[in-house]
């Protein structure tokens, strides 16, 4: 045993042994950071594809199930309110053509919804709860429009028989679908988040193992080098330095590109798709605040009711204190002219909280450059939108009914209704967050695709380099 | 609070980073401190709230918000040995959320605009109704317009009265008792002919007591009861509203206010309610 053993260790201990050794640590540690930038770019690459093709798009479609739901009731009372005047607005045809298209839409939504939420039973169970009560708010609603229409209800005076089931389909649309619906857009921006999240640290965390190895690599590669100058007796050898350079270049090049595509994907998120969502809400809110104006001239008696849930409802969409809708109206007008300064933020008024809600202050934060225009647009929109509010309420105040009666049906006509003109300033506004997100999503991919073929590339050729370096060395020895 | 263990890959990130000194990278990887995370909690509840949270006298407390709060406790892995009651008043409900002396406040804390500017709130985790409370004999008030002239008593530093004098525009006078419980007493006494305030809250006065009084049942705002939680914990948020749905699907929501509430005819909602969304 013992001869072989120290002739072995005698050529562990020889000059190409050594070198063979150092070059194999340099083929090793360049094949690691092949390995983990590798890993860690499709990492990347996952994460945006999950945010740009699956759970964004997805979370986005979960969020107009809010906005169909409400729309359905805002229809039906539009239809109980026209009575047998089926001219009046854009006509009970239109409405009723709207409340089928919202059905549909709800119906989608909800599909949509349940592909998002795989094997997830507390939003399982809530999408076939909205899918039952869907079909049990339907009956009751046609319920309602028989009755009514059986009973030849004129305008604005609806059917005392047909109110009772009518107000048992709202509340339920109320207490039971539309909050579902909500949540189950929360939940699936909440599936985005997390999803976000984890791919961001995971990346992080190749960030590292992709910097360290690069550290390996080039310590490796600088212990070859200085070995071979002692021993050798020679100047630097060319190629090993140019693997040298070549392996800071490939390091520092994945980490940068792996940094900028994090920053993109956080845009596309925060700028684009969150920003985004948070305005669908704010136009699924208000479609269920136009139509409390309707619920609060079908249903006199629980009109105090309607009217304040119609203040609390656009306080959620843009505050301003006020204690009552006057006060409101006066303070949204402010607003609106003082734009694009936002009233109470600028701290004079310790006790003033500022303009917050959904298009306030986090709608400002939100904005790109040269967005002000269109956050205008919508402000002002919703400041005619309260101005006509103002308007109904006090000819029905006042006990002009058909007045009030013309001026709903004004608001809600497709046409050119305050409320049509709102979502379509609002839309504008949201397609700008949308091309936020389809702009930093298709960024962060630019970002990482030379590298498909700029890392395999880089890598070989670093190999190729460090065998050109070493084996004129070997040969001295053949 | 105290903390589980994180987790191993944040430990061998933290480890990778410490060896390698790549501090920037730490950014990338910082977790925030979360309630998701603790192994105890301190959670702030009214004591002086018969039905939602009241003083037992033997140093426990009882209520709705108790029972909402063990609940969801118990669903971020905390047991109820864990949690911690504290009392805490209407006006002390930020500052100690703010200071860390409580994790969580569940104490008919409504979410408003504004508070959401210091607080971040998961749930509401039950929807109240401003009603009105008359003495059962009271059979001429019907509803909240029939007022007009009356005189109404609400808790000190309450806006109730003001939504039904600006809000409604309707003329009632106005009487201040330094709580809910001074009010009941003035309504039982004759001092004052009704008392108004969420409903929730009357409904635990009247439990104590449900053939003395009666409500007008005609809810005229929503008063959103939030579980508050240290401003930007948006992953504590999640978690408490997953747990809100859940404690309304497998119906304990109802067990709880049936337990509370059941003796009153109050209309209790047993379906979740909308949440407020966590960022």
């Amino acid at each position: 045993m013992s001869e072989r053993g120290t002739r072995a260790r005698r050529w562990r201990g020889t000059t190409p042994a050594r070198v063979r050794l150092l070059t194999l640590t340099c083929v090793v540690a360049v094949a690691g950071l092949f390995g983990s930038a590798a890993f860690t770019l499709n990492q990347a690459r996952d994460g945006l594809s999950v945010l740009g093709d699956d759970a964004g798009p997805q979370a986005m479609a979960t969020t107009k199930l809010y906005l169909a739901l409400a729309d359905m009731d805002a229809r039906v009372a539009d239809v109980l309110l026209m009575g047998t005047d089926h001219e009046l607005g854009s006509g009970r045809e239109d409405a009723l053509e709207r409340y089928g298209n919202s059905r549909a839409r709800a119906n989608e939504a909800l599909l949509q919804a349940a592909s998002l939420t795989e094997g997830d039973t507390v939003e399982k169970k809530n999408i076939r709860a909205v899918l039952d009560g869907v079909g049990a708010y339907e009956q009751l609603a046609a319920e309602a429009r028989l009755l009514n229409d059986e009973a030849q209800a004129p305008p604005g005076r609806v059917d005392e028989a047909a109110l009772e089931p009518y107000r048992r389909a709202t509340r339920m649309m109320h207490t039971e679908l539309l909050p579902k619906a909500f949540n189950l857009g929360l939940d699936s921006s909440a599936i985005v988040r997390a999803n976000h999240e984890e791919r961001q640290e995971a990346v992080g965390l190749g960030l590292l193992w992709v910097g360290a190895v690069g550290a390996v690599a080039v310590a490796a590669l600088l212990g070859l080098q200085l070995y071979l100058r002692a021993r050798f007796r020679r100047r630097v050898s060319v190629p090993l330095a140019a693997a040298t350079a070549g392996t800071v270049l490939l390091t520092a090049g994945v980490t940068l590109a792996l940094f900028a595509s994090g920053d993109h994907q956080r845009d596309a998120k925060e700028e684009g798709l969150d920003a985004a969502m948070a305005l669908s809400r704010a136009g699924a809110i208000v479609t269920d605040m136009q139509a409390d104006e309707s619920r609060y001239l079908v249903d006199r008696e629980m009109a105090d009711n309607y009217q304040q849930v119609y203040l609390e409802r656009a306080q959620q969409v843009l505050f301003r204190p006020a204690s009552n809708l006057e006060a409101y109206y006066e303070a949204i007008d402010e607003v609106a002219a003082a734009y694009p300064d936002l009233p109470g933020t600028d701290g004079s008024d310790p006790d003033d909280p500022g303009t917050l809600g959904y298009l306030g202050q986090n709608a400002q934060d939100a904005l790109l450059p040269g967005q002000e225009d269109a956050l205008a647009g919508v402000l002002e929109s919703y400041n005619a939108l309260q101005n006509e509010d103002r308007a109904l309420r006090s000819a029905a105040g006042s006990g002009d009914l058909a007045g009030a009666l013309d001026i709903r049906m004004g608001i809600a006509h497709t046409e050119d209704g305050a409320f049509q003109a709102y979502e379509t300033a609002l839309e504008e506004l949201t397609g700008l967050h949308v091309g936020a997100f389809t702009e930093g999503i298709e960024r962060g991919d630019a970002v990482l695709a030379p590298w498909t073929w700029l890392l395999p590339v880089g890598a070989l050729l670093l190999l190729v380099l460090v065998v050109l370096g070493v084996r004129p060395r070997l040969a001295e020895y053949r | 609070m105290r903390f589980r263990h994180r987790r191993t890959a944040a430990a061998a990130a933290l480890a990778a980073v410490a060896v390698f000194g790549l501090p920037a990278c730490s950014a990338v990887l910082g977790e925030e401190e979360s309630l998701v995370d603790a192994a105890s909690m301190t959670v702030g509840v009214k004591t002086d709230q018969p039905g939602l949270g009241l003083d037992d006298g033997d140093g426990g407390i009882t209520g709705f918000d108790v029972d909402v709060a063990l609940y969801i406790a118990d669903k971020l892995g905390v047991p109820a040995d864990d949690v911690e009651f504290t009392g805490v008043t209407s006006a002390e409900r930020e500052e100690k959320l703010i200071s860390g002396e409580v994790d969580m406040v569940v104490a008919t804390y409504s979410i408003t605009p504004v508070r959401k500017t210091q607080v971040t709130f998961g749930g509401p985790y039950y929807v109240a109704k401003q009603d009105v409370l008359v003495r059962a004999e009271d059979t001429d008030i019907r509803g909240v317009r029939d007022l007009e002239g009356r005189s109404v008593c609400q808790g000190e530093g309450s806006y109730s009265a003001v939504r039904i004098t600006e809000g409604l525009g309707i003329d009632v006078q106005k009487t201040e008792a330094p709580s809910y419980s001074a009010c009941i007493d003035s309504l039982r006494e004759g001092d004052v002919d009704a008392v108004s305030t969420d409903n929730l809250i009357l409904a635990g006065f009247l439990a104590e007591d449900p053939s003395a009084f009666r409500f007008v049942n005609n809810p005229f705002t929503d008063e959103k009861y939030g579980v508050g939680l240290p401003y930007g914990d948006v992953r504590a948020c999640e978690a408490v509203n997953k747990a809100i749905s859940e404690m309304y699907q497998d119906g304990t929501a109802q067990e709880f206010l049936e337990t509370w509430f059941g003796e009153t005819d109050l209309q209790v909602v047993t379906s979740v309610p909308q949440f407020e969304g966590c960022v």
